[in-house]
């Protein structure tokens, strides 16, 4: 079963363009990666499969139920951290838990754990926080639930590395357990490292969906590879996986292209630094392969 | 209705809640001690040595300032308190929807499992509690210092007054939380708001002087408030009863209706 998916969603603020003809779909049990630069409707997705946003056209199902701007059932089996943390700056965390706590009927069950993990003082007011304290306060509000679908809008945001991980970890165990994450992010290494499925949406358009290793595997490098002797362009333009090459200089040349597969990049990685002799004079005349910069 | 969101709201807005509660407590009071100094014939004399147009701002036209209405009408509860619980009700609902929009935390309440009408009815009830506790603040320290200042309000007028009053507020506060649900942040409703009740205000003074004005008056809520006449033993206009309730009933109405369709992100 599809836990989120969505069919033509659009949504125009005014004749702002929000998302537009939005069609996806998020597998039980998968961490999704919502991933796309700022400004590209992020947000607007998730509003609109939260119902905080009225859609201009198309619709959106999540957790098999119909999305609905009065939605409150719906909204008990989802814990939602939002991508700009706006809390009651007068309230105290331990006011927030409770205050989630009445709306979801108990006492969140990863409460405990979860201020210890991330090592807040619920006592302190909310404008007493850092960024990274509010952030840490808004992940632990959205995920002592236990919630069956996790919406994540750019959660690592103002945390350090330390949390991040933290974070990654909560990610891997809920899906472990059989929940589903929804990621935003416009981090591309936060979505290689914890997510199975990607889309990519840029203006508001989703440009692309498929799983992580594969769009891994069309990600462009820059390479720069440095002869003993001079060189055309020519040379590495044929090899496979080559987009494109300009001379840098008489004896280096920078080339775009595609990400082998991991063996043999790291086969690759031992030669690196080395400086070859012209192709001419090695045994076959064959490049031996490109090396990262 | 939520309790939670209830309870929460309440605890956001108690210290202004209290603050314009007992703050109308002390002016009550202040006022209902005051009265034997001046009230009566010499507080008549005084007040009628002051130009017309200066007393129909306090709203003392229309009964002789002799009167014990007349006496808290031109020193309480005509402009003084009229701009007090406007100001305290418009303050809150501004916030309770498009303050809270303009700021986030509505994303917050709406990521939790409350639906918006019962969102929309909470605030709606806390704007009532909150008026409750005004009107109480407002009038019954007149009733419970009143005799030690030898002031006899009657039990019937004391709750005529209390209703009035309470329906004034609720038409004022109905009224902002309609137009809070329309905007996103707290400074359009609230001026808006602000600025209808001295348009009304204005015309009511106008219309001492001047027959143009009253063309506002079937409408004009700032109008028929006239606690004078309830504190001298006068029936309330039915009109008045009518006009309040209705404005109260159809913008709390307005108010369900609109924020279950609008975009609250």
């Amino acid at each position: 079963m599809d836990v989120i998916s969505t069919s033509g969603l659009t949504k125009y603020y005014g004749k702002a363009r929000g998302v537009e003809d939005l069609t996806m779909a998020v597998p039980q049990g998968a961490v999704y990666g919502f991933l796309g630069p700022n400004g590209a409707g992020k947000t607007t997705t998730i509003r609109c499969l939260l119902g905080m946003l009225k859609p201009t056209a198309g619709s959106s199902s999540v957790l098999g139920e119909r999305v609905t701007l009065d939605g409150a059932a719906l909204r008990r089996r989802i814990g939602y951290v939002a991508g700009e943390v706006r809390l009651y700056e007068k309230e105290t965390g331990r006011w927030h838990l409770d205050y989630v706590a009445g709306f979801r009927g108990t006492k969140g069950p990863l409460t405990a754990e979860s201020l210890e993990r991330f090592d807040l003082d619920p006592s302190r007011r909310v404008k007493e926080l850092s960024k990274g304290n509010k952030q840490k306060l808004a992940l632990i509000l959205g995920m002592v639930h236990d919630s069956e679908l996790l919406i994540l809008d750019e959660p690592t945001s103002g945390l350090d590395p330390l949390n991040q991980e933290a974070v990654y970890s909560v990610i891997e165990e809920r899906v472990a357990a059989g929940r589903t994450v929804f990621l935003s992010s416009h981090v591309l290494s936060e979505v290689e490292r914890v997510c199975d499925k990607v889309g990519i949406i840029r203006s508001g358009r989703l440009v692309a969906e498929e799983g992580v290793k594969s769009l891994l595997g069309k990600r462009l490098r820059e390479v720069e590879v440095t002869f003993a002797d001079p060189v055309a362009a020519s040379l590495l333009g044929e090899l496979p996986g080559v987009d494109s090459v300009v001379a840098v200089s008489d004896q280096s040349l920078a080339a775009r292209a595609r990400r082998r597969d991991r063996r043999r990049a790291q086969a690759d990685r031992k030669t690196e630094g080395q400086r070859y002799p012209h192709p001419a004079r090695k045994p076959g005349g064959r490049v031996p392969g490109v090396l990262p910069r | 209705m939520s309790w939670t969101l209830l309870r929460g709201t309440l605890h956001q807005n108690r210290v202004s809640i209290f603050w314009f509660s007992f703050g109308l407590v002390l002016y009550s009071w202040m006022m209902t001690w005051f009265y034997p100094e001046i009230g009566g014939n010499q507080y008549a004399e005084l007040v009628e040595t002051m130009p017309a147009e200066l007393m129909a701002i306090f709203g003392g036209t229309e009964v002789s300032f002799a009167s014990l209405g007349g006496y808290f009408q031109t020193e309480y509860l005509g402009l003084m308190w009229m701009v007090i619980v406007a100001s305290a009700l418009i303050i809150y609902s501004a916030k309770a929807f498009a303050g809270e929009i303009a700021e986030g935390t509505m994303e917050f309440v709406l990521s939790q499992p409350v639906s918006r009408a019962r969102l929309a009815i909470t605030r709606i009830a806390v704007m009532v509690g909150y008026s409750l506790a005004l009107a109480a603040g407002s009038l019954v320290p007149i009733m419970v210092f009143g005799s030690k200042y030898d002031i006899d309000l009657p039990l019937d007028t004391f709750w005529t007054l209390f209703a009035f009053g309470l329906l004034f507020m609720l038409a004022v506060g109905g009224f902002a939380l309609m137009l809070s649900v329309i905007f996103r942040g707290a400074g359009k409703p609230g001026a808006i708001s602000a600025g209808v009740l001295v348009v009304l205000w204005i015309a009511d003074l106008v219309s001492n002087f001047s027959e143009a004005a009253e063309l506002f008056d079937p409408i004009n809520i700032v109008s028929y408030w006239q606690p004078s006449k309830i504190i001298n033993g006068d029936p309330v206009d039915a009109a008045a009863w009518w006009l309040y309730g209705g404005v109260a009933l159809v913008s709390a109405v307005a108010a369900v209706v609109v924020f279950r369709r609008r975009d609250a992100a």
